[in-house]
């Protein structure tokens, strides 16, 4: 750890952290990013008792609708197309019976046209390497991942590429857990690259509407431990401000030029998140313009309704309560036994971003005894 | 899939930028920092293929750091 980062450990550990109702004060991040800086290196055990840090919606892919990604696979299997995905994305496994394909990977296998990409631009160069192919991109992600995808449009996108899109905005999860009145946190660390593109000021209505201390951070140890800091002096003072913790890449506004693209080629609609349901305007669409352009009026439809329903976790998978910050992730009675990067039962295992996969990563291999989720649970 | 890397800027042609770090080079979108003036030896953070805002050279530095312990700590 840097001397920075020490010297902002001892400015947390002098702070008079002790609520009244003993209970400890619980600090939200919600990205994946932070969740892997915070845990490898070793930030909860180094922070007070009376600190917890709570990973909360903040992996794409882990509340990527189970319909989306049936939709991709049934796709793949039954037309004459190259479908294209985010890496991540190709071992996230559906809810279908044993015999069938239960993730992009295995209709790979099966012998459907998938590549794993890393970038909108691959996407382009096999639309024009096939031009007698229908190319499909399943594009999932936050508005960091979606804005480039917005951008690839905007740029102008050969007429064989089409897009699956599952584009979600952050900032709408967590609206939903403060207006729920049980949010689980009492400080929020903010996202930096979603604030970088989309400009801080959309986390304002969490210290304004809600008061509840907020800080940007950005990704190494002194920054994160600034964040909480920062938010911890706020709570101890009872003054809610946005702090941005991350100055050098989130700038006042935020990439007015990733906006615009969005903002010409997607409309922000309610949204099914995968094991939660609806959040309202937390989804983007195609916008007007862009419709040709929209794999789902451009092939048959395989979404299937009754899945929207259905379309929740994997039996035994606590992944959705993970996302929501209401477990943690070794409290699920899975991890580490039925559930291992190797085998991942849920989407949390599967992602580089999901909780369950980067505490693994991290080392931690048993789960909790049951009686510390129950008490994470009451 | 939020994290992105720093890379310097090698060459420019219209929105593409050959970007290096590490001694990996890619091409990388500059269509989202139409705002943004970039010049050759600039650095700016990557995500998914598309450069998302300008960054320093010491900042470039800090970050690379931090990416290395994690790479390492995954391998
Ligand atoms: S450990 Fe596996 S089964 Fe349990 S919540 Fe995480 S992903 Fe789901």
């Amino acid at each position: 750890m840097s001397a920075s980062a020490k010297t902002w450990l001892e400015r947390i550990r002098a702070l008079p952290l002790d609520k009244a109702d003993g209970r400890p004060i619980k600090i939200m991040n919600v990205c994946g990013g932070h969740e892997r800086s915070i845990t490898m290196a070793g930030l909860r055990k180094a922070l007070p008792d009376t600190i917890e840090l709570v990973p909360g919606p903040g992996c794409p892919v882990c509340i990527c609708p189970e319909e989306d990604i049936f939709e991709a696979i049934q796709l793949a299997l039954h037309e004459e197309i190259i479908l294209v995905a985010f890496g991540d994305m190709l071992r996230v496994p559906v809810n279908v019976a044993k015999a069938e394909a239960r993730t992009l990977e295995q209709a790979k296998a099966q012998g459907a046209d998938i590549r794993p990409i890393a970038s909108p631009t691959e996407a382009i160069s096999i639309a024009r390497d096939n031009p007698g192919t229908q190319v499909v991109f399943f594009a999932a992600g936050f508005e960091t991942t979606t804005a480039p995808v917005a951008a690839m449009l905007a740029e102008g996108v050969p007429d064989n590429l089409s897009i699956l899109l599952s584009g979600r905005l952050t900032w709408p999860a967590v609206a939903m857990l403060l207006d729920s009145g049980t949010p689980g946190f009492d400080a929020l660390i903010a996202p930096g690259h979603v604030s970088t593109v989309m400009g801080p000021e959309e986390w304002e209505f969490v210290v304004k509407d809600h008061k509840i201390p907020a800080a940007v951070a950005g990704f190494t140890p002194e920054s994160l431990l600034a964040a909480m800091y920062s938010t911890l002096r706020q709570l101890i003072e009872g003054r809610c401000f946005l702090d941005n913790c991350y100055p050098q890449l989130v700038r006042a506004g935020g990439n007015k030029s990733a906006q615009a693209h969005l903002a010409t080629t997607m409309q922000v609609v309610d949204a099914n998140w995968r094991g939660i349901g609806i959040i309202p305007a937390s989804g983007y669409q195609l916008a007007e313009a862009y419709r040709s352009h929209d794999a789902r009026e451009r092939f048959p439809t395989y979404a299937d309704d009754a899945r929207k329903r259905a379309g929740e976790m994997p039996p035994g998978c606590d992944c959705a309560q993970v996302v929501l910050g209401k477990l943690y992730p070794n409290q699920c009675r899975l991890f580490g036994t039925a559930c291992k990067p190797r085998n991942p039962i849920g989407p949390c295992m599967v992602s580089d971003e999901g909780a369950c996969r980067i505490w693994w990563s991290a080392g931690i291999r048993e789960p909790a005894a049951q009686e510390e989720r129950e008490e994470t649970l009451a | 899939m939020c994290l992105g890397i720093p890379m310097q800027i090698k060459s420019i042609e219209n929105y593409t930028a050959r970007c290096e770090a590490k001694g990996v080079s890619r091409d990388v979108s500059l269509f989202m920092m139409q705002e943004e003036e970039l010049n050759v030896d600039d650095f700016v953070v990557v995500h998914v293929g598309y450069a998302i805002q300008k960054i320093s050279e010491q900042e470039a530095q800090t970050a690379w750091e931090l990416y290395d312990q994690m790479l390492a700590a995954d391998s």
